[in-house]
Formats: structure tokens, sequence, C-alpha cells
């Protein structure tokens, strides 16, 4: 390392030997620019690259992730959340049978496209929080009741708002405040609250537009910032994205949509009535379903219009000489999505009358989890902590 | 008990535990070193780490025969500020016998309060300060000398400046060959996984995107740690050995997250050079406060009473001693010692593995009760990542749980684990037994028979 500052430089060391002034200055002054010198080699690289050498690219991964993923699945949840925010003024607005089966129907529709956006929960998604308003389940009936009769001075910014809101305060909303659809619609229009009821519908439809809003025009700034921070130090992008997709799959796939309502988490208790939405019932699969094929894609790379896949996680563990884990972590998602096929679209009923079937496909979500918690980020060497470390 | 002799040659009597050396390097060694851990309690202190650390958590995880140490709650500030004056005492030579030894208790009693902070240069730092607090570093350019001329002396036992040398020495050495295995030297591990990592940074970045940069650092780490010392020490070679010093520490201060260890090493090998260079750092520092010749030109020389050398001097044996034997402990224990870390720890095994782990707890009642621990409601995340990869913690989280339920509706609570670890790139694999309920499990220096087999070979030491 840097032989020729030893010819260059020998005339300090010299100094210092002669036993001139300030030797100390002068010992680091060299020290300083044998150091730069050193690190200057690196600029110009001539040996011949490895093969796998430039493929290693965290930036590549992240501009395919923003332009390709994130920003265009965004794309596609504004276009049915706008269908979904139509139907519910035109249902605000004349309450009929028909109406309510159009917004429902987009209900659906946003409800399924959401799963595929739900896991972003990095850059603006995470300022805004806008899962925590978007979909904590299940929903709250006592305070959906309440913030009913407090009207508009109903602070639904705090925690404790949080399930009465969104999509399924708006799945309580649309299927469980009447036996029949005539009865639902009698919920809106009969009876002395029926306005303030209308109006809450009201109010959080337009919130979610407004929170979405948000977040999908500050990625437009965001990006730059995103595509910017290569490192992989706590703050950069790749180990923010990594421990929010992560949690994202361990927390609120694996747990929230099968851990939970199968009791093979929480005491063991039984809680059909936690499932994803609970009120509709016959969508809970398709939207495990959905998110999970999310979190899939995400993973590989593939692009949501194109179809096709792009630096990613998977580009870049490969490029880290990791095909091996790729693949058993493909495979255990294929054994996933293998599970998730022999399950009827109400997941209440599974939990009821199979539930062996629910913490089997627990089971092999936790597999991937430990992968993908484990063996993917000690691969990419993302850190989790600010403090110090020696190496464990 | 001391005695301070007029002497005119350095060479004071014939055996080398006589000889007689000039006190400068001790005493540029105490004002560096009270120095730098002042910047390091006020860095620690400004990075609102003693809360996150030492406040925050609601559990720790003590070390095995040091339970009696216990966190102090917000009494943690007033234990770092007496380290921090007292570092600035003994950078000072201020009353430097109490400020060394409250700088010795303070900061081992930090050091011990959790394990998850584990870190060797805090381990080198305390046991640097429990030999200060018997070495005469404040006989020489210190407030103490000043104050009281009696113990003014220009010369000091020369193995009074070796002890430091050598414990340089082991801490080096030991590093070196910890990394003397396969792992390190034919696979590049984890340098392979942590430098890619890196290849974004300016100038050096694109390095680490050539693999046999990976093996150019694992060699020549491993060769640094072995030979360093050995050419601090030689006088020919020590110049150049220094600008190495300065270089390695440097790239390491750049790439990896190890804080003030880099400087501190840095500031350290200054021992090694000659009194010369040491009396014209000192001569330098006189500049600033224009003490009399006579103060730093001094010809008395300070030797230990007879019975207190003798008494000291068995006592730096011993704790040699035990210092050379203390790393290889892991011998005791079969299978891989990275994998069951038993005999990891205070042995100088810095940055040698890329280990992560997962562990999910479950603790089951007698009265039928079944609960799956979430750990973010016990541990912090930092304590949570070390707990997850090292059987002793997670044994000490399983008591922990297991007392916690006993008192929250839980009849003879039964904690088992279910853990999954990877080791230096290798595919993940639970670490400990989940069949074994820790709950009964206890903490000893025997092998802990619940640990899995590693099922692989790391060869060398």
């Amino acid at each position: 390392m840097g032989c020729h500052i030893l010819a260059t430089h020998s005339s300090f060391i010299n100094m210092i030997l002669l036993k001139r002034k300030k030797p100390l200055a002068i010992l680091l002054f060299a020290a300083v620019v044998c150091l730069y010198a050193c690190s200057k080699k690196g600029a110009d690289p001539d040996p011949t690259p490895e093969t796998d050498a430039k493929a290693a690219n965290r930036k590549e991964m992240l501009v395919n992730i923003a332009d390709n993923i994130v920003i265009p699945a965004y794309g596609k949840f504004k276009v049915k959340l706008d269908a979904m925010v139509a139907k519910s003024t035109a249902f605000t607005a004349t309450p009929t049978t028909a109406t309510l089966t159009d917004f429902r129907a987009a209900w659906v529709d946003a409800y399924v496209e959401w799963q595929k956006v739900e896991l972003f929960d990095f850059g603006p998604g995470q300022t805004e929080a806008i899962r925590s308003y978007f979909n904590i389940y299940p929903a709250n009936e006592t305070s959906i009741a309440t913030y009913i009769t407090t009207g508009a001075a109903a602070n639904l910014d705090v925690p404790a708002a949080y399930p009465a809101q969104g999509f399924p305060a708006l799945d309580y909303l649309l299927n469980g405040v009447g036996g029949n659809d005539a009865a639902i619609v009698a919920f809106y229009t009969t009876g002395g609250d029926a306005t303030k009821r209308i109006d809450y519908l009201k109010r959080i439809t337009q919130r979610m537009n407004t929170i979405f809003t948000k977040v999908n025009t500050d990625w437009s700034t965001y990006r730059a910032t995103f595509i910017s921070k290569t490192g992989v130090d706590a703050g950069s992008s790749t180990s923010v994205m990594a421990n929010s997709y992560i949690l994202n799959f361990e927390r609120y796939i694996r747990s929230g949509k099968f851990g939970i309502p199968s009791g093979a988490m929480m005491n063991g208790v039984v809680a059909a009535n936690k499932v994803e939405a609970f009120y509709k019932k016959d969508i809970s699969a398709t939207l495990a379903k959905a998110a999970t094929q999310a979190t899939i894609d995400f993973f590989n790379g593939k692009g949501v219009t194109s179809g096709i896949e792009g630096p990613s996680f998977k580009t870049y563990l490969i490029s880290l000489g990791n095909t091996a884990l790729v693949t058993t972590i493909n495979n255990q998602f294929t054994a996933i999505n293998g599970k998730l096929v022999t399950l009827p679209e109400n997941l209440y009923n599974q939990v009821n009358t199979n539930n062996q079937t629910m913490i089997d496909t627990y089971t092999e979500y936790q597999k991937a989890v430990k992968m993908l918690k484990v063996d993917m980020t000690s691969a990419i060497s993302i850190t989790i902590s600010y403090t110090d470390n020696d190496g464990d | 008990m001391t005695e301070t002799k007029e002497i005119g040659d350095r060479a004071f009597g014939n055996s080398y535990l006589q000889k007689l050396t000039h006190a400068a390097p001790l005493a540029v060694f105490r004002i560096a070193i009270g120095i730098m851990l002042l910047l390091s309690i006020i860095r620690f202190w400004l990075n609102g780490w003693i809360d996150t650390l030492y406040i925050k958590p609601l559990y720790y995880f003590p070390f095995y025969g040091f339970e009696f140490i216990k966190p102090l709650g917000s009494y943690t500030y007033m234990l770092f500020f007496v380290c921090g004056a007292a570092a600035f005492m003994v950078a000072l030579g201020w009353f430097y016998r109490i400020a060394i030894t409250l700088l010795f208790l303070s900061f081992t009693y930090i050091e011990l309060i959790d394990k998850s902070t584990y870190l060797n240069h805090y381990y080198f730092m305390s046991l640097v300060l429990l030999m200060m607090v018997f070495l005469p570093a404040n006989n020489y350019f210190s407030v103490d000398a000043h104050r009281n001329k009696k113990i003014l002396s220009g010369y000091t036992p020369q193995w009074c400046i070796d002890a430091i040398k050598l414990m340089v020495f082991i801490l080096y050495f030991f590093a070196g060959i910890a990394k003397i295995n396969s792992d390190w030297l034919l696979h590049a591990l984890p340098l392979k996984i942590w430098l890619p990592a890196r290849n974004d940074m300016p100038v050096i970045g694109p390095l680490f995107n050539y693999r046999w940069i990976f093996f150019a650092f694992s060699w020549f780490g491993c060769l640094y740690d072995l030979t360093i010392v050995f050419l601090l020490w030689n006088k020919t070679t020590r110049l150049w050995a220094y600008i190495a010093v300065v270089i390695f520490h440097g790239l390491t201060a750049i790439l990896f997250p190890i804080g003030m260890f880099p400087y501190v090493m840095i500031v350290t090998a200054l021992i090694f050079f000659s009194p010369d260079i040491h009396q014209r750092i000192i001569a330098l520092l006189n500049k600033i406060i224009k003490a009399p010749d006579i103060f730093i030109n001094n010809k008395a020389a300070f030797t230990y009473g007879k019975v207190t050398n003798k008494v000291l001097l068995t006592g730096f044996a011993i704790f040699f001693s035990v210092q050379l034997l203390l790393p290889f402990r892991y011998l005791l224990y079969k299978d891989e010692l990275f994998w069951t870390e038993q005999g990891y720890r205070f042995s100088w095994r810095v940055m040698l593995m890329e280990k992560a782990g997962y562990a999910q707890f479950n603790v089951r009642g007698n009265n039928g009760k079944n609960i799956i621990v979430n750990n973010n409601d016990f541990l912090t995340p930092l304590q949570e990542k070390m707990m997850s990869t090292q059987p002793d913690m997670m044994l000490q989280y399983a008591h922990i749980l297991r007392d916690y339920y006993s008192k929250h509706g839980v009849t003879a609570p039964q904690v088992y684990v279910d853990s999954y670890v990877a080791l230096n790139g290798r595919m993940g694999k639970p670490l400990v037994n989940q069949h074994t309920d820790l709950a009964k499990e206890q903490e000893s220096f025997k092998p802990k028979t619940w640990i899995l087999p590693f099922n692989d070979e790391i060869k060398g030491f």
C-alpha cells in the first residue's frame, strides 16, 4: 500500500529522525497525506473487474423500485380510490340499494388494490402513517358510533381513531350495519342520526383521499432523495425499505391476516372476528393473496405495469453471491401460495371450521419471515442500530 | 512506601525490573487516555445514548457473576458525569490516585450494566485503567507533581511503561490469532459481506466491487494484527508501523460503525515511541502552561518501596497470566465457538463474524396459558439484536420472561424459543433446542447442552 509515498515523504521522516521540532505535526501530516494518497488510488481501479462486480448496485435497485413499482402502483391505486370516492359521493347523495352496491363494489376494488401498496411503508407513506389510517382492523364499532354522534368535532388523527376509519370502517359501514342491503340503506336514510352517518361516511372517504393524495404527490419529490441514499446504514433507502418491507410481511400479513385470527399467536386464542374484511367476509382470502403476491413481486423487482423483473432484492442478493438464498426464498414464497390457493374466500368461516389450514398457512409464512429477516438482511448487511458495534 | 532518588543515568540497577526510563511516555499516555475518555463520555452524552442504552430499557443483561451491578435510573447521568470528571482529572494528573480509581470503577460499572453494549475496546479500556490505578502516572508533568514536589520525578521504572505495551500487544496479537480461521482467510468472511455494502463511498467505494479486495483486506488485517506490535517495538520499523496504525484504524473508522475505538488505538500506539519523542510532546504542551525548566527536566527517579514493588509485580504477573489464558478458554467447550459463543467475549475477537438472528419466545403455563412474546415489549432493538444471536442472553431473557409472566397470570411458566441464526453467510438454522424449557436452565460455565450443533466446521482458532 502506497510504496511511492514512502519515498516522496522520506524528508519528513528524516526531519523527525533528526529530531527537528514539531515531530508530531509532521507525523500526522505524513499520515494524512499517505491515507489520502492511498484512498486516491481507488479512483481509477485498473484491475480487471470480477464478473459480478458491477451488478452490486443499489442505485439501480432503488430506481427500479421507485419508477417501476412504487410510483405506478400508487397510480393504479389512485384510479381505484378515485372511483371509490365517486361512488361514495353518489351513495351519500342518494342512498339506495343500487348506489350501495356500486359503492361496495368500488370499495372491494380499492381494498384489493390497497394490498399492493400497503407494503410501501417508507418515505411519504411512512411519514403520513398511511397504513394506520387506511387499514387497522378489526374496526371498532363503538368508537365509530361515538364519532358519528360527535360529528366533525371528533379528532380522527389520534391512534384511538385508527380502527374507526379507512377500509375496515367502510367494511363495517357498508356491510355490517344491517342484515341486508335494504337495512343498510335504511341506516343512512331513517332515524335521527341518518344525516350524521352520511356525514361520517363522506368524511372518512374524503379523508382517505386527502391522505393518499399527499403521499402520492410527495413521492414525486421524494423520489430524488430515495434514489440518492444508496448506503446500507440506518437511514439509507435500502435499509429503511428492507426493514419496513419485512415488518409489513411479518406483522401485517403473517400475523394480521393469519397468526392473530387463527390463534397461532395471541395466547392461542382463536379470534375469527379479527380476520380482514370481517363484515364482507368473502374477500378476505383475495386480500391476503393480493398482499402476498405484491410482496413476492417486490422481492423479484417485477414492474407493476410492465410485468418485467428489474433490479431488486433478488438481483442485488445474486450480485453478492447469494443465488441459493434467492432460490430458497422464492421456493418458500411458492409454498405459501400453495397454501393460499387451498383456502376458500371466507377466512372467517375457515377459522371456525378448519382452522388447522389457517395455522398451516401461518407456519409457511413464518418460515419465509425467518429467511427475509435473518438471511436476507444479514447478506445485505443492513444496520438496524445507531450505536457502535465491533462485530457482535 | 515509595522513594524518589536523584540519578544521573537512566540505567539504575542491573536487572530488567530495576531498569529506569524517562517518565514522559507514561505522562503523555495518561493525558491522552484521559482526554480520549472525556471525549467518549461527551460523545455518548450528546448522542443521547445514556438515555437509550442505560435508562430507557426495561430490562438489562448483566454479566454472569456481576448481577449485583444494577442500572441507576436517572442517576446514570451522575455516573457518567463522575466518569467524565475523573477522566479530566486523570488527564491533568490532579488528585490522580482518587481520580484514576473513580474512573476505573465508574467506567467499568457502566460497561457491566448491560451485555448488549459489550465492546472489546471498552474491555481494553477497563483493563488499562485498572493497571493505571497502580502505575505512577502522576509523578511527571501533572498537577499533583506541581503541587507536591516530593513526588515529582522525571524517571520511572521501565516495566511500568512496558506493562501498557504488553497489554496493547495482547489486544492486537490475540485479535490476529482469532483471524487465523478458514472463514476469514479462505472465504474473506465477513468482509465479503460488509465491504460491498460500502461500495457507494466516494473514492474508495468502487474498490469494493472487486472480489480480490476482500481477500486483500482480510489478509492484511490478519497480518497487521499479528505483527504490528513487533514493528512498533522495533526502533527501525517504528515510524512506518505507526503510519500503518493510522491508515489501518483510519480505514476502519471510515468503513465501520466502531465509534472511538480507532482513535483510542491511534493515540495508544504512541506509547511505543521513544522517551525523546514524548519529551518533545511534553515540551510542546509546556508551551501552553509554561512551567519552569526544573519541572520538565527533572532528574529524580521514582521507585516503588520494596514491599509494594513485590506485591505489585506479583499482581501484574497474575493479571497478565489471566490475560494470556482467557482467550483460550473456548477450548474447554465443544462445537464451534462462533456458533455457541461460549468463551467468545473478553478474547479480542473483533469484527470477526456477521451473525444475525431471530428469536421468538413462547411462554406456556400450567393453567393453559400460551403466549407468543413480542420482544419489543421487553427489549430495545439493540438488546433484541444481540440477544437473538447469543445463547447466554437468550437464557437471561427467558428468565426475565419467566419472572414477568409468573407475576402476570401464568402459573409455573415454561419458556421455549424458536430461534434462527445465520452465521457468515451460511443459511440460517435453529441455534437453541426448541423443546428445552429455558425457564428451568441455569447459567453457569458448564457447556450449554441446549445449544444445537453447528454441523459445519470453521478451521483454525
